[in-house]
């Protein structure tokens, strides 16, 4: 009975994903190519004036991989939850099929966003290695573990905002100023070492700036001070997921399919 | 069997609440053909889409353990801006039912010829009515959940539907939202009578349409 519902379940997600690329980018378009071109297409003018204002160390370390780290998971954060808001609504006449179900949906569309958005972190990676701006990461495996944290992080949002926009509007109206607030506080611009000693105990306890600090150490290793605690971040992010995923079933009981 | 149990449920607009449904309880065993009367916003449509799952109730529960149809109507269930064939596609995908033998079915049944081809928002009324209930017959439910579709279509095509759904497939059980008492007549054994978010299912048809009627 599970394996044959987690059947379903895998059929129903991928049905849903190709549907998915379908309305989003039409047929005969380029398609997937587009997930990858798109957050590029943010992300390479930013970095090079960026670049260009600032020079290319800061607190001696190398700007470029220290941007290139930094935005691709802000951009993940950004459009999965900036996607999610109210997609419940926009989708509620796939819920005509019942076996579709909400998660499914949040599912499709946060595995293309996910694999669109590590597509380009490759992609960004081979344009900058190219030209020498970024080297090859230190430690590939603590560079992988920051960035799953980064990726559960922006899912357990999704979850959150989603089934919190469900309720009320007013999630909505603050998800803007907060989505750039989120610039500034999340770790973006700085390494915790970089903060006095009390900012540094608060900014660490969010899972985000943990993440990070994880990815930092990835790109730089050794060569600059990092305070990534993976047990830590695990089990926050573990709570937030279940809270999104309750916020979530409370949210259905508010959707209206016209 | 399709077992409702003090299902509630409440819609909210401009910090109202509006209970649409009461505590309705009923039961369909399989094969049976229930017919849904009320008035216009009694909740007949509210109720079809509770037992559907596109909405979850407030309170109370719908077990079922039969596969029921999504709600056939005037409307839902479509993606308009994708075609015909990509819409079936994708309902064949979800339920595992192979793309050729759904289309060969839709195509012959529904009768919307190149019309397949065109996003599904481009089709008039009767065409999405025909399209919706052709998909439906193809997929194979053990139960169909109809909002007053049967009405929708040309004669030819209400012939049809009639021969596919109540003879060839006389096994399977139906709900039925309606306001014509000959339809229901004609094709349903018992009535739930919805009147004032409360529910009533009646064993004598003829009483149900009286106090319909009346109401």
């Amino acid at each position: 009975m599970f394996w044959r519902g987690l059947a379903v379940q895998w059929r129903v997600v991928g049905a849903l994903t190709i549907r998915e690329i379908y309305t989003r980018f039409g047929r005969e378009s380029l398609g997937f190519a587009w997930i990858v071109a798109e957050p590029l297409v943010f992300a390479v003018p930013v970095l090079f004036m960026w670049r260009a204002l600032r020079g290319s160390h800061e607190h001696g370390i190398a700007v470029m991989p220290f941007l290139w780290s930094g935005y691709l998971p802000i951009l993940l954060f950004r459009h999965l939850g900036g996607r999610i808001l109210l997609f419940i609504r926009g989708n509620a006449g796939l819920l005509y099929h019942r076996r579709v179900k909400i998660l499914d949906i949040f599912a499709a569309r946060a595995i293309l966003e996910i694999g669109g958005n590590l597509t380009a972190l490759i992609a960004s990676f081979a344009l900058f290695y190219a030209i020498g701006a970024v080297d090859v990461p230190q430690d590939l495996p603590m560079l992988y573990l920051g960035y799953f944290f980064m990726i559960w992080w922006a899912v357990a949002a999704a979850l959150i905002i989603g089934g919190l926009s469900e309720r009320s509007d007013w999630v909505a109206q603050i998800w803007m100023p907060y989505s750039y607030m989120y610039l500034v506080f999340s770790g973006f611009f700085y390494l915790a070492d970089w903060l006095p000693p009390a900012l540094r105990k608060v900014a660490l306890y969010q899972p985000y700036t943990q993440a990070y600090e994880m990815i930092r150490a990835g790109v730089f290793g050794s060569t600059i001070k990092t305070y990534g605690d993976p047990a830590y971040t695990a089990f926050i992010l573990g709570i937030l997921t279940l809270i999104g995923l309750w916020v979530m079933r409370e949210g259905r009981k508010y959707v209206v399919v016209e | 069997m399709i077992q409702a149990i003090d299902v509630s449920k409440e819609y909210r607009s401009e910090g109202r609440v509006h209970r649409v449904l009461n505590s309705v309880s009923f039961t369909v065993q399989r094969g049976e053909k229930i017919a849904v009367l009320g008035r216009n916003g009694a909740g007949k449509s509210t109720l079809l889409r509770l037992l559907g799952g596109v909405e979850v109730p407030t309170s109370g529960r719908i077990d079922q353990t039969m596969s029921l149809s999504w709600p056939l109507g005037l409307q839902g269930g479509f993606q308009g801006s994708l075609t015909g064939n990509d819409n079936l596609r994708f309902i064949a995908r979800i339920y595992n039912k192979p793309f050729d033998y759904i289309r060969a079915y839709v195509d012959d049944f529904a009768e919307l010829g190149k019309f397949l081809s065109e996003p599904v928002r481009t089709y008039s009324t009767g065409m999405r009515a025909r399209f919706a209930f052709a998909l439906s017959l193809a997929v194979d439910f053990d139960c169909y959940l109809i909002d007053e579709i049967i009405a929708a279509g040309d004669q030819r095509f209400q012939r049809r539907s009639h021969e596919e759904l109540f003879e060839k497939r006389a096994d399977r059980a139906m709900i039925l939202a309606s306001h014509i008492g000959d339809i229901v007549k004609a094709y349903c054994s018992r009535a739930l009578v919805l009147h004032r978010g409360r529910g009533k299912l009646f064993d004598d048809l003829d009483l149900a349409l009286d106090i319909y009627n009346s109401l």
